[in-house]
């Protein structure tokens, strides 16, 4: 759709319209983040303040708790060197990590296989797939816990990495097998013909060209490990909590304490490597969204 | 491709939906039909000295953990759970039926028992964000496809946060400024002058600020989609209908929205999954007073110190049924069309 | 050295033939194109004879191995694909030597095979560049030369040309002619295009709906199509098809009788003849009829008139003219006629 030959004929009306449209809609979504990072620097009675949200803005009670300044660390410091916050955050990296990896390591594989193969029982893998991908996840991990009691595997991270790979999965192999459906079968087949076995021809000639597609499957396994509540939540001991969790169990404990400035404090921490994720990745996050719809 | 290759490339990620998946589900299934032991009670009796002798009933710990340890799940207990109160509460509806004040009376004490309760919320936060968000991601999409190339992409970047973010986080941070010290309660209650004012206090105004973080967080991705879509519009039917007459509205009723309608079912497809499973914001609202849903009930039942599986167990064998019907459509059809395919 | 031999070669999908029953012997050094239109088969035949698609019955073989069960690495051919399958990460260079590099050719022979294959396709200045940065026609011979670097036993093209633009089309036809003359492989070529059949091959298959129609050098193919489909498919104009009624030699239709044909025929045929084989005639014609449209070639001019309710084209001097509703009379030569049956589409050979 050419949207210069458009946009010249457009009354003005309808473009203030659409501007204020759009300001409305930015402020919505992007006010709360950016109150919230402001908030996180003061201290609760300006965060939290029952007179005025002024205060907050201009960290009344923050300078007369703080010597004059109007910013303060004392959340951060609370959450992550009182309250152990950088614990949760490194499980929390080594549970996306590895269930990144493992994910688009099988995901690849299988996703791979039934792009190539068109038989019909392909076509019923994808169909289960959809099926468990609809699955809520609180409903499985009712499923998990007491078999995980019995083998005695509960609370530790290589049970909850193995849990939400395979939770992972439907999506994945579904994304991952229609953007392999857009590397042309020539490609391997030639390959094949040329003196490769399949795997062969998947790993010289397939494997150098599904990074694009393999990062952008990558970045949605990443999130689903980052965001899930569920299945951390219940699966991990609370030694071993990642960090969305670890904010749940935060907030009970602070608020009678009066310390919810931690939980703020640990709430922007957790939100920040989303942020740098959509800073760098935008465009594979928007492909990565319309590539199942466009396509399957 | 041999079936022997297929499967040598697809067996570990069949492995771990199987195990980690299907068997889950069966073991929810098992556990539903199940209940906990009953306690083991033992009489005790304690003398003492001046006061004579009381028994006491206590629970006999030792008993118990053997009869734990013998049968995990618990004595067998067939549909009792699902009957229960606590879920499709036959009883208790029957009764409802048989002595009641009208229609209304029938609603209110119905959506009292927790299992309809957590199931109306759940389905109204499904069919009421699903096209909402809907719309106003269309909206969004149509608006921002408007302007001018500079300012996409920083519109984009702002319009995705709402998506990419954790569930529980976003919900706090919506909840900490809606509540009645934070910026918006605050604001609100000086508007309407009205210091009392709580969105958590009343159920009206939770559902509300539940279905207003419902639709935040949805409309990014009915955004980015149909965004997309707005872009593979063919230039040519555009043209052609505005060289036809078409007015700026007609052309998106009759050309652009019949071009995304394939793309709105994907999007209702996938966000009605999503938000049947809305679980995080009622946690992140501390809404449980006020609403609840299906998937929270579960999280319920098993956290805490007394874990009821056999609760759970129903409680998932219904949300899973829920599921499948709401996914029917889609499996009818998609039948339909696999053995249209191959005739 | 290689013959190629298709046994009762069938490809069955649950509820579709894709191939039924294919028998053939490909001669070793043979330039064998498989023609039909689209949907027919052709390609599905020459996959199962590169070990891509899994043959539901029947039996293949390449020189003496039967090479069902056979993966294609295992079966030495090479293959040159519609879209040419070019591996976009490596250089020309590496994508011609990449067989090599597979099969464990000895490393010292790289240079000097990938240098000689490049050569015979006019490649050298290009060897350094990736696909992306390759015109079509550049990307074919890509093809073309990592399907020769390795001299295998026989070639399969799958409509190698179809993506090219008309001109480089021929250029390339002729160089595909060529390598054939210097490689002297078996070649097996699908191709939908009947002039690239009729240029390239030594043997023309003509399939539709999975089944062999005929088989034949090209001027056989040309000069005694087996049915009304492979008239219907070769040359250009196709061979007019008029349905009629032959009785004692005659061949009667609305504004049209031809005599003189075999008097062993008798009742509904459909008469065939090339539009070259029609002359002008003076004051009586076999076909009578108004013109419906004259379109100047260049080096011919061609009317078309309505007969029998077919679009009849027939071939003329370049400097005739006329309007469209003249009416022109026309004569055939009996031998230059073609007879079928009217329900079969067989040909229909007088004195059988």
């Amino acid at each position: 759709m050419s949207d210069a030959t458009l946009s010249q004929k457009r009354p003005l009306p309808l473009t203030i319209l659409i501007t204020v449209f759009i300001v409305i809609w930015v402020v919505l979504a992007a006010f709360p983040f950016i109150w919230t990072v402001w908030g996180s620097f003061k201290v609760e009675p300006d965060f939290f303040s029952r007179q005025s949200w002024w205060n907050a803005i201009f960290g009344t009670y923050t300078q007369a708790q703080n010597d004059g300044n109007s910013f303060t660390g004392d959340g951060y410091y609370g959450a992550w060197v009182t309250r152990e916050f950088w614990r949760a955050a490194g499980n929390t990296a080594i549970v996306t990590v590895s269930v990144t990896i493992i994910s688009l390591t099988l995901g690849t594989l299988g996703g791979y296989a039934l792009a190539r193969s068109g038989r019909g029982y392909a076509f019923w893998i994808l169909i289960l797939a959809l099926v468990f991908r609809a699955m809520p996840h609180i409903t499985l991990v009712s499923g998990y816990l007491l078999p995980f009691f019995q083998l005695n595997i509960w609370g530790v991270l290589p049970t909850s990495i193995i849990v939400l790979v395979a939770i992972n999965q439907p999506f994945t192999l579904w994304m991952l097998h229609s953007f392999f459906l857009s590397i042309p079968k020539d490609l391997d087949e030639s390959a094949m013909v040329d003196g490769c076995s399949r795997f062969e021809a998947f790993r010289r000639v397939i494997i150098p060209v599904m990074w694009p597609g393999v990062v952008t499957t990558g970045l949605f396994s990443f999130l689903l490990a980052y965001n899930d509540f569920a299945t951390t939540s219940m699966l991990l001991s609370s030694d071993n909590q990642t960090m969305v969790p670890k904010i749940s169990s935060f907030l009970g404990s602070v608020q009678e304490q009066g310390n919810v400035m931690f939980a703020v404090a640990a709430v922007v921490s957790a939100t920040v490597p989303l942020f740098i994720l959509v800073l760098f990745f935008q465009r594979q996050i928007v492909s990565g969204l319309t590539a199942g719809a466009v396509k399957g | 491709m041999p079936h022997k290759t297929f499967f040598a490339f697809i067996l570990p990620s069949l492995i771990a939906m199987v195990l980690f998946i299907a068997l889950p589900i069966v073991s929810v299934i098992v556990q539903s039909l199940h209940v906990e032991h009953a306690r083991v009670l033992v009489e005790v009796e304690s003398c003492q000295p001046f006061g004579g002798c009381t028994t006491e009933t206590r629970v006999d710990t030792a008993a118990m953990a053997e009869l734990r340890a013998e049968k995990p799940m618990g004595q067998f207990n067939g549909l009792g759970t699902y009957l229960n109160r606590g879920h499709l509460a036959v009883n208790e509806i029957g009764a409802i039926l048989a002595s009641n004040n009208g229609f209304g009376d029938i609603a209110t004490r119905i959506y009292n028992l927790p299992f309809y309760k957590a199931l109306s919320f759940t389905l109204v936060f499904c069919f009421v964000v699903t096209p909402l968000a809907m719309a106003l991601g269309f909206a969004i999409a149509l608006a921002v496809n408007a302007l001018p190339k500079v300012t996409k992409g920083p519109v984009i970047f702002f319009s995705l946060l709402p998506m990419i973010i954790t569930p529980l986080i976003g919900s706090l941070i919506l909840y900490w400024m809606i509540q009645s010290n934070g910026i918006i309660g605050a604001s609100l209650q000086h508007l309407f002058n009205d210091p009392t004012l709580s969105l958590r206090a009343s159920p009206v105004l939770t559902w509300a600020s539940l279905l207003f973080y419902g639709v935040w967080t949805n409309a990014p991705f009915s955004f980015v989609v149909f965004y997309a879509g707005l872009q593979t519009v063919p230039g040519d039917t555009l043209e052609s209908a505005m060289i036809d007459g078409a007015s700026r509205w007609e052309r998106i009723r009759f050309v652009i929205i019949p071009h995304l309608a394939p793309l709105a079912t994907f999007v209702a497809l996938v966000q009605l999954m999503d938000n049947f499973r809305v679980f995080e914001p009622i946690v992140g609202f501390s809404a449980e007073a006020n609403a609840t849903s299906l998937s929270w009930l579960i999280f319920n039942d098993l956290s805490g110190d007394a874990k009821l599986f056999g609760s759970a167990g129903a409680t998932s064998v219904l949300t899973i049924v829920g599921v499948i019907v709401l996914l029917m459509p889609v499996l009818i059809r998609t039948w339909q069309e696999f053995n249209h395919k191959v005739v | 050295m290689a013959q190629i031999r298709l046994k009762n070669v069938s490809k069955r999908w649950t509820n579709f033939v894709g191939v039924d029953n294919f028998n053939l012997d490909i001669a070793d050094q043979e330039f064998l194109v498989l023609l039909g239109p689209s949907g027919c088969g052709k390609t599905t035949t020459m996959r199962m004879i590169a070990g891509l698609e899994d043959v539901t019955e029947g039996e293949i073989w390449i020189g003496d191995r039967l090479v069902n069960k056979l993966e294609p690495k295992d079966r030495d051919i090479s293959m040159v694909f519609q879209s040419y399958g070019l591996y976009p990460n490596m250089t020309v260079y590496e994508n011609i030597r990449f067989p090599l590099k597979v099969r464990k050719v000895p490393q010292e022979q790289h240079h000097d095979r990938v240098m000689a294959a490049s050569k015979m396709v006019e490649l050298d200045d290009f060897l350094q560049r990736r696909p992306a940065a390759l015109s079509g026609g550049q990307r074919q011979r890509v093809a073309l030369a990592r399907a020769i670097v390795r001299e295998p036993n026989a070639f399969l093209m799958d409509e190698p040309l179809s993506n090219l633009d008309a001109k480089l089309r021929v250029s390339t036809r002729a160089q595909i002619k060529n390598l054939h003359h210097t490689l002297k492989r078996t070649t097996i070529y699908v191709t939908h295009d009947q002039i690239e059949a009729m240029t390239l091959a030594d043997r023309v298959v003509v399939m539709s709906k999975g089944l062999i129609q005929q088989v034949g050098t090209p001027m056989e193919i040309y000069d005694r199509p087996a049915n009304t489909f492979v008239a219907s498919f070769i040359g250009s104009p196709a061979m007019n098809l008029i349905p009629g009624h032959m009785q004692d030699g005659v061949f009667t239709g609305d504004h049209i009788r031809v005599d003189g044909l075999s008097t062993q025929v008798n009742g509904p045929v459909t008469l065939g003849f090339r539009a070259e084989d029609a002359v002008m005639a003076g004051e009586t014609g076999q076909i009578e009829a108004p013109i419906y449209t004259v379109e100047l070639l260049g080096e011919a001019t061609m009317i078309s008139m309505r007969v029998a309710g077919e679009l009849v084209s027939i071939k003329v001097a370049k400097d005739y003219r006329a309007e469209i509703g003249d009416v022109v009379r026309v004569n055939i030569a009996p031998a230059a006629c073609h007879l079928f049956d009217q329900s079969t589409g067989q040909r229909i050979v007088p004195g059988i």
